[in-house]
């Protein structure tokens, strides 16, 4: 896995200056990863847990900053890998927990019933981690099909299948909803 | 002619050359199948998006920001205040809800324009797009940031060109509650992007009008997100803005 925080680099700073400049950057940032882990992890409290540790993590590595590279797709990279670690974990933990507490989290789609259709959150709960992360960059953080890739450190039709097959879930999980829409 | 699903969504996610992209939208105009399925992707996007988006309006946690400023986690704990100044906050608009562009059109005219006599609903749907309507895209066509009036209903933030190429406005509009809002030229529309709603103001909200505030800080979080997100270059000034509407905005 090419993971884009830790592609090593000598040179330093560049156009993204003085370490003080860098944190005032990420505090701009902030909004924005929260959303991303938002999409990431289903309770906020987590979201916010993951935004820290990517932010000391950033911070600690400075210096693998590229002078070329955008701070947000660095930011987004390293969140990304901090929940996959931390989804790490918990899959370790859940494989001794795991029916009453996954219980609320997974369930075929099409056994929900059109009574309590599902929250746009619980619908993305439910999606493979890495069709959530496509969806999370391209839909909810608006990068483009090429940045998205480059995060998750797949080709661009991988990206994209991924991102066809989260839309496909997400559009028959909501289905009431967004089809009645037209 | 018929599309993959997957060049549908790339149409709704912007992805395509400009040749497939005109090739769909031909499509789209004589066979409503296509152009249902593509509001579909645009809807799940803008559902998605009001969705998350409010994150964006909400001050973030201060210990995110004293991770990010580096600010020992001692200090953070204890009753020491920390040493280093606190830069001044941006204005932050919690009450600022991000609508479902796509979704709540009916809340929004329900809300806040059943009373305002005469001049229609702000925003309208077609084919999945939230278009901009009556006053809103009168003055999102015609009224200049330069010359506006500090009581004029609708006030024109910046412009700018978008990556795509499209001249794009920032918004606010008082009525019974305000609106605030990016909206980009799509042939001979507005097409609303983001749109938010500040319940907590409505007209009598003047705010010192003999000086009125610089648009973008007078805009929620999530457009001026939408706005970083979609500028090329920078913002329109005064006489490009003016040189934009004479082209009617094309």
């Amino acid at each position: 896995m090419t993971a884009p925080d830790v592609i090593g680099s000598t040179d330093v700073r560049g156009m993204h200056a003085s370490l003080d400049q860098l944190r005032e950057q990420i505090v701009d940032l902030l909004p924005r990863l929260r959303r991303f882990a938002r999409t990431l992890a289903r309770d906020p409290h987590d979201a916010d847990d993951l935004v820290q540790v990517a932010v000391e993590r950033a911070l600690a590595r400075s210096e693998q900053l590229r002078p070329d590279s955008r701070l947000s797709s660095w930011m987004f990279g390293i969140l990304r890998n901090a929940w996959i670690d931390e989804t790490r974990t918990r899959g370790r933990r859940n494989r001794i927990f795991a029916p009453e507490e996954l219980g609320e989290n997974v369930g075929d789609a099409a056994t929900v019933s059109h009574a309590e259709a599902l929250s746009v959150q619980d619908a993305v709960a439910r999606l493979p981690d890495e069709q959530r992360m496509a969806v999370g960059l391209v839909l909810v953080e608006g990068l483009s099909y090429k940045e998205a890739a480059e995060i998750m450190g797949v080709p661009i039709g991988t990206l994209t299948s991924r991102l066809a097959r989260g839309r496909e879930a997400l559009q028959s999980m909501l289905a009431d909803e967004t089809g009645a829409m037209q | 002619m018929n599309f993959s699903e997957e060049t549908l969504m790339a149409y709704a996610d912007n992805e395509l050359d400009s040749q497939t992209r005109s090739a769909v939208e031909a499509a789209m105009a004589s066979d409503p199948e296509i152009a249902r399925r593509i509001a579909q992707h645009e809807a799940l996007r803008g559902r998605l998006k009001a969705t998350f988006d409010g994150v964006l309006d909400e001050p973030p946690p201060q210990r995110l920001v004293d991770a990010a400023r580096g600010v020992p986690a001692v200090r953070r704990e204890g009753n020491v205040i920390p040493l280093r100044r606190r830069r001044a906050r941006r204005i932050v608009w919690p009450q600022w809800a991000t609508i479902a562009a796509s979704l709540v059109i009916g809340v929004i005219i329900g809300q806040a324009f059943l009373r305002m006599p005469g001049a229609g609903a702000p925003v309208a749907s077609r084919n999945g797009q939230v278009l901009a309507n009556g006053a809103l895209a009168q003055a999102l066509s015609d009224q200049l940031a330069s010359t506006q009036t500090p009581d004029a209903q609708v006030k024109i933030g910046v412009s700018f060109k978008s990556k795509t190429g499209d001249y794009c406005r920032t918004f606010t509009m008082h009525a019974s509650t305000t609106l605030a809002g990016l909206a980009c030229r799509d042939h001979n529309d507005w097409r609303v992007q983001v749109l938010a709603q500040n319940p907590q103001s409505g007209n009598t909200s003047t705010e010192g009008s003999a000086s009125y505030r610089q648009a973008g800080s007078e805009m929620p979080r999530s457009v001026q997100q939408a706005v970083d997100d979609n500028i090329a270059g920078d913002a329109l000034d005064a006489h490009a803005e003016a040189l934009a509407r004479e082209t009617r905005w094309h």
